[in-house]
């Protein structure tokens, strides 16, 4: 399905425009395959699964991915930065008014942005809460996720040796169970709401 | 404003853009290391300058453009924003025309089956940073704690954040 560049832009614009509070990928969802019925509700959730093995955010990731898929290389640069453009304003003023005004130790803007923080990480805590069972669900799997916490986050050993190291031996892991055809994504893990980052 | 500086920027950002799997901030530990150490931010600029990034609408990773900004000026942080966004977009593009290809590969069903668990152990990492960076007192330690199990039970993100904004203000006007 081919969509007019124009149209996608708009659709992806407004979809930046109010995805707070990690909520972008049901907001696409809801852009895309709901209201504008661009792509059935299977294509997208194998999208999702398929954005979320490349780096970068899943959400900016998605919208390239559809934008370039309806509307070729042009639509797809348009729907990465109707999404980001909203959010990249409001970032680049706050920047701005914080380096120009500053936040002082002990002050109050200070204060409120520690209480951000804190809720921040509690969000990213509770993500991984509800990703574990699946993501942690054998022997392997808890090993691998350790390796990977005890040699980059306690050790500091830099993170592309870390991934040079762990990828490969996880994808030695895999390799029988990636023989067993298994040609669908896991659509479960397309859609969740608490998508970050 | 000067072009190598600008460059310079690109191209840390850029390395952490192509490293950045498992959700996007996984790289936050190397980040915070990096930059700190290159004098871009101090550790106080760059836990606000992630708190900042928790009040946009989009990936929270906007908070790059923070960072950029505070390296080398607008274009530091446009330089910043490209090198983070641009790995990942490209690629996605990409798979419209690799899809086909890909999913029959069965090297690429056991890095997907792979990168879950690993992204796990990124995830675990990041939380470690974060803590040691931005809760400095008991009381935001607990806060973490209740913000998690307020989300964990389905409270909506957006509440969350702004509740934890909220306390951070009166918190100031109390003992200010």
């Amino acid at each position: 399905m081919k969509v007019p560049r124009s149209r996608l832009f708009l659709a992806f614009l407004q979809v930046g425009l109010v995805a707070f509070g990690g909520g972008g990928q049901a907001q696409i969802y809801q852009s895309i395959v709901l209201k504008h019925r661009w792509m059935e509700e299977r294509e997208f959730l194998e999208t999702t699964a398929l954005c979320r093995v490349l780096p970068g955010p899943v959400f900016a990731n998605t919208a390239a991915h559809i934008g370039a898929r309806l509307g070729g290389v042009l639509g797809g640069v348009l729907a990465l930065l109707g999404v980001l453009a909203p959010g990249a304003t409001l970032m680049l003023l706050l920047s701005f008014a914080y380096f120009r005004f500053g936040a002082v130790p002990g002050s109050l803007a200070e204060s409120a942005l520690n209480g951000v923080a804190a809720a921040a990480i509690g969000l990213i805590l509770a993500t991984m809460l509800h990703q574990a069972p699946i993501a942690l669900d054998s022997l392997k799997a808890v090993g691998l996720a350790l390796v990977v916490f005890v040699t980059y986050g306690l050790l500091h050993w830099p993170l592309l040796l870390v991934l040079l190291l762990t990828v490969p031996v996880g994808m030695g892991l895999y390799w029988q169970e990636a023989a067993e055809n298994s040609a669908h994504p896991r659509a479960s893990q397309g859609m969740e709401a608490d998508e970050r980052g | 404003m000067n072009v190598g500086e600008i460059l310079e920027v690109f191209l840390a950002f850029l390395r952490f853009g192509v490293l950045s799997f498992g959700g996007g901030m996984a790289n936050l530990p190397e980040m915070a290391r990096v930059i700190i150490g290159n004098g871009w931010v101090t550790r106080q600029e760059f836990a606000d300058g992630f708190a900042l990034g928790q009040f946009v609408p989009g990936p929270n990773m906007l908070a790059v453009l923070f960072y950029g900004l505070s390296a080398a000026g607008l274009g530091g942080a446009l330089a910043a924003a490209l090198g983070m966004f641009l790995p990942g977009a490209v690629g996605a593009m990409w798979l419209v025309w690799g899809w086909a290809w890909m999913s029959k590969a069965r090297w690429s069903r056991a890095l997907r089956k792979a990168l879950v668990p690993i992204s796990m152990g990124l995830s675990a990492s990041m939380v470690l940073v974060l803590v040691q960076l931005s809760v400095d007192t008991l009381f935001w330690g607990l806060g973490v704690l209740v913000a998690c199990y307020l989300i964990y039970r389905g409270l909506g993100v957006v509440w969350v954040i702004a509740g934890g904004g909220l306390l951070g203000l009166l918190l100031g006007l109390t003992t200010g």
